[in-house]
């Protein structure tokens, strides 16, 4: 008959037929579930009601009636003033900010201070009285907030309102300063009694932590209630303690790995610049082939033959293709052995001879490129072989003292062995007016473009036998043919 | 029936408060009552109580001791058993003034007598049983013991746990305030409510019926009502029906107000608490308005952000228009606020005995007449997305009312005219009908 079974739990999202005659219902089967499925509700359902039955009896004898009068002096009290505007009424701001509402109301205390003060006479009216009180505390507030001292729930808040300043703001409302003064000192000796502010606005509320159900209205703290479930359930135990050690070494872990692979991402950087420095160096040693071909052949020559190495006559142009402080000579960066790898070095044989370039520099004749072994005419020979210089200006080799005259020649072995002489330069648009020397010359008259037009010259060519005569006498001018 | 009283804690956290604090608030009990946080009556009885053990022996009758049982005639002119709670002197010599909780009836009816009322011939003491109770031999034995306890409990209190009750009961054990005046009635309270210090010797206090700021004497009442500018609660109306309004008070905005309602209901609701401030609720008064302007009748006060999904915190209806359906509407109305808001919602717990009451009339009111009109099936779910009323709501009551059965191995709700009537006659009338078109209102918004 009775079966034994579990009532389902009641799913609130399944719909339930609704049955219109108890006779549908399976009694006996009914009331058993009804009262098994109220066993598995019952915590819901003892919260709400307890033991219904019995509870609901006692209680129809017990609920009270409400004890209250009518006041006589209702009608009086209250005026028919009110009318109900139209429309829903919007509410005002607070009271505290708006207009001259005096929210301070005079104790008993208050009263009978004033009674006495008054002695049947009106000096002092309540309005006023209360009026002064109001400003005074709000008074003493904003000197409070201004001093910056925050009152504490329990903790005795001092007058720091002084009588002169409060009769200052209040001057224009009282008119006789005695009663002020009377006011302020009852006001202060209440305060020392209550030791706490008056009006009950500016009192501090209790601190949150207090547990005394006598202090009431206390701040409540904003509650930061984590969003997550998982958050929730971190308790302060020794499994979080765990986890929150993983994470904490975890987090050291990447720091490290972050420190590295910024060292590796400057290292990298650092390469990338002296690629292109390399580059850019290279570039502009394009120009340098020339002269580093020269280079090469003469470091050659100097291996191979025993002739002293004559710079004088040697031209160069190159140096300003290079201007002071920009880009660093190669030599220097080359200097540099870290950087000793790049094969632009390697290839660039005999690296002492780097060097070299800048003396060159330095003597520097732009009008002719220069030959590399030539020895400095010697008058002597000249004269000897008959080669005289010209007449007009005349050229005293070594004689740089003499006053200058306007106009000198001087000579040099030109392309072909050919003697020149100069009489112009072309770069300074001047006379050559230098020593006869040859290698002082450039000193003087230093060059630095190559654009410029070829200089005219004046031009003896002697082809004669005598050249070939001094050529044949002298070996320099031999390897100088032969080069 | 009419009435409604609403207890509950202001957050679901303060019950273990009250636990863990329980112990430590007995040990300062003392302190605290010569400390003058009680009225200046309890400070007598404290010295009194260290005679206690003097007097132990003599076993004289009178003065009566705290804890004393006797009869005593109540205002039915019926003679009924009461306990004493506390007692103070008066002016002549051994007179004394009692203040009785009548063990059948509820906390608020307790009340200060005096000697004459007292039935003398059925006083039986229990100061000395007490007495051996704290110097630690078990006179009784267990049972009788649960027995004491058992009827100590009072009804409305289940809720709480024996230490957080007893110190709820040692806190509030006698009324502060015995009457106040509001506007037009004079009404006597019937609980205690932490008032500032200030306030703690006064035995009436008057408020002003608009801004509710309380004061200790009738002249001060009316100096205040001559500079005091509302006729109505300072808040938006956001209903009107008739001569009733709603009034919707932001406890940020009106602090004061806010403190000075929560004051006053404290007076009527047992378990309300003060604890925090007001800042974080919203408060609703229904007012009946008339050329006097807007008197409140009663208020509900609801969490501005409830995690719990509550929707009302502290419902009061005022003595005097009690039993006249307003608890009901204020019922109804926290709950249309909640369909606007697309909620669903529930008063918080614990609920009074006559808030419970009120309540299970309400949702068996309005869940039995959405089942007699119903076709077809029909899912809790769906009942609870009608009425906003949370899904346990809906299944306790229609459990409690057995209209949820079992046919065929599946629940089913059974809806049988001649039962549903029954049901919703014993749930009582609806009271004042709340008209959803006239609610002008939209959901707060943090600014």
């Amino acid at each position: 008959m009775s079966r034994p079974f579990r009532p389902r739990p009641l799913d609130i999202h399944k719909k339930l037929p609704i049955v219109k005659s108890v006779k549908d219902l399976d009694i006996d089967e009914a009331a058993a579930v009804s009262r098994a499925s109220l066993h598995c509700n019952a915590i819901a359902y003892s919260e709400i009601e307890p033991v219904a039955p019995p509870t609901t009896k006692r209680k129809a004898g017990e609920i009270p009636t409400p004890q209250f009068l009518i006041v006589d002096s209702y009608e009086r009290d209250y005026l028919r003033t009110f009318v109900q505007p139209s429309s829903y009424v919007r509410g005002r701001g607070a009271r505290s900010e708006t207009s001259e509402f005096v929210e301070y109301d005079l104790d008993n205390e208050d009263d009978d201070w004033l009674q006495q003060f008054n002695r049947e006479k009106t000096i002092l009216p309540h309005e006023s009285f209360e009026w002064l009180v109001y400003k005074l505390e709000l008074l003493d507030y904003k000197a409070r907030e201004r001093v910056g001292a925050i009152p504490l729930f329990g903790m005795p808040v001092h007058v720091l309102l002084q009588q002169e300043a409060a009769f200052e703001v209040l001057r224009s409302q009282v008119s006789r300063p005695a009663v002020f003064s009377a006011v302020f000192d009852y006001w202060k000796a209440k305060r020392a009694k209550w030791q706490k502010p008056v009006l009950r606005r500016l009192q501090p509320p209790p601190p949150v932590n207090d547990t005394n159900p006598f202090n009431v209205f206390r701040p409540r703290e904003k509650v930061h209630r984590p969003h997550t479930r998982r958050m929730q359930r971190r308790e302060n135990d020794v499994l979080s303690f765990e986890k929150l050690r993983q994470v904490r070494c975890n987090l050291e872990q990447s720091r490290t790995l972050l420190g590295m692979l910024q060292k590796r991402e400057e290292k990298k950087r650092e390469l990338l610049d002296i690629e292109a420095n390399l580059q850019r160096t290279r570039i502009m040693l394009k120009h340098d082939t020339e002269l580093d071909d020269e280079l090469v052949m003469e470091e050659n020559m100097i291996a191979s033959t025993p002739l002293p190495r004559k710079s004088s006559g040697f031209l160069n142009g190159h140096l300003p293709m290079h201007p002071p402080g920009e880009v660093t000579p190669p030599c220097n960066d080359l200097d540099q052995g870290e950087y000793a790898k790049c094969t632009w070095r390697r290839r660039r044989a005999p690296f002492q001879a780097r060097s070299r370039p800048l003396k060159r520099v330095t003597n520097v004749d732009s009008m002719e490129p220069g030959f590399l072994f030539v020895k400095p005419l010697d008058p002597e020979k000249l004269a000897s072989a008959g080669i005289v210089p010209p007449l007009d200006p005349p050229c005293s080799n070594g004689t740089d003292d003499a006053p200058v005259p306007s106009y000198r020649l001087h000579g040099r072995i030109g392309r072909g062995g050919r003697i020149i002489f100069d009489r112009w330069n072309p770069l300074t648009r001047t006379p050559i007016d230098c020593s006869s020397n040859l290698s002082d010359l450039p000193r003087k008259a230093i060059t630095s473009t190559r654009s410029h037009p070829p200089p005219p010259r004046l031009c003896v060519e002697k082809k004669t036998s005598d050249a070939q005569i001094a050529t044949g006498n002298d070996d320099s001018l031999n390897n100088l043919r032969i080069s | 029936m009419g009435s409604v009283d609403v207890f509950a804690r202001s957050n679901g956290g303060l019950a273990m408060d009250r636990l863990s604090t329980g112990s430590h608030f007995h040990a300062n009990g003392d302190e605290q009552r010569t400390n003058g946080s009680l009225d200046a009556a309890s400070a007598v009885i404290a010295e009194l109580a260290q005679d206690t053990t003097l007097k132990r022996h003599k076993l004289t009758a009178l003065p009566l001791e705290v804890g004393a049982r006797v009869l005593c005639r109540w205002r039915d002119d019926k003679y009924h058993p009461v306990r004493v709670i506390e007692r103070r002197k008066l002016t002549g010599p051994d007179e004394y003034q009692y203040y009785v909780h009548y063990t059948e009836f509820n906390r608020r009816l307790d009340e200060w007598v005096k000697l004459d009322q007292l039935e003398m011939e059925s006083l039986e003491q229990e100061g000395e049983e007490k007495a051996d109770d704290k110097a630690g031999s078990l006179k009784m034995t267990r049972h009788q013991k649960r027995k004491i306890d058992e009827t100590h409990v009072e009804e409305g209190h289940e809720d709480f746990d024996a230490a957080s009750l007893r110190e709820h009961e040692e806190f509030t054990k006698v009324k502060n305030i015995s009457k106040i005046e509001l506007g037009k009635y004079e009404i006597d309270t019937w609980y205690f409510s932490p008032f500032p210090p200030e306030y703690s010797n006064c035995d009436k206090l008057f408020f002003c019926e608009f801004c509710l700021n309380f004061l200790k004497r009738k002249e001060q009442l009316t100096r205040h009502m001559r500079k005091c500018t509302y006729k109505h609660p300072p808040g938006d109306e956001i209903y009107r029906s008739g001569s009733l309004s709603m009034f919707e008070v932001d406890g940020r905005k009106n602090k004061i107000y806010g403190q000075n309602l929560c004051y006053l209901a404290k007076l009527f609701l047992d378990h309300k608490t003060l604890y925090y401030d007001v800042d974080f609720f919203l408060f609703y008064i229904l007012c009946e308005c008339d050329d006097r302007g807007c008197h409140m009748v009663g208020y509900f006060s609801k969490e501005k952000h409830s995690e719990e999904g509550y929707n009302l915190a502290c419902i009061l209806t005022l003595p005097p228009y009690q039993r006249k359906g307003y608890g009901k509407f204020l019922i109804s109305f926290s709950y249309e606020l909640s369909k606007k808001e697309m909620k669903v919602g529930t008063p918080e717990r614990p609920l009074s005995d006559l808030g419970l009451l009120s309540y299970r009339g309400y949702w068996t009111r309005v869940l039995l007449d959405i089942i007699k009109k119903h076709r077809g099936n029909l899912s809790i779910k769906e009942l609870s997305d009608m009425t906003a009323i949370k899904t346990e709501d809906v299944i306790s009551t229609l459990q409690s009312l057995e209209l949820i059965q079992y046919r065929k191995g599946q629940h089913v709700i059974c809806a049988d005219p001649k039962l549903l009537e029954r049901h919703l006659k014993a749930a009582g009338k609806g009271g004042l009908e709340v008209d959803p078109t006239k609610l002008i209102w939209t959901p707060f918004k943090e600014q």
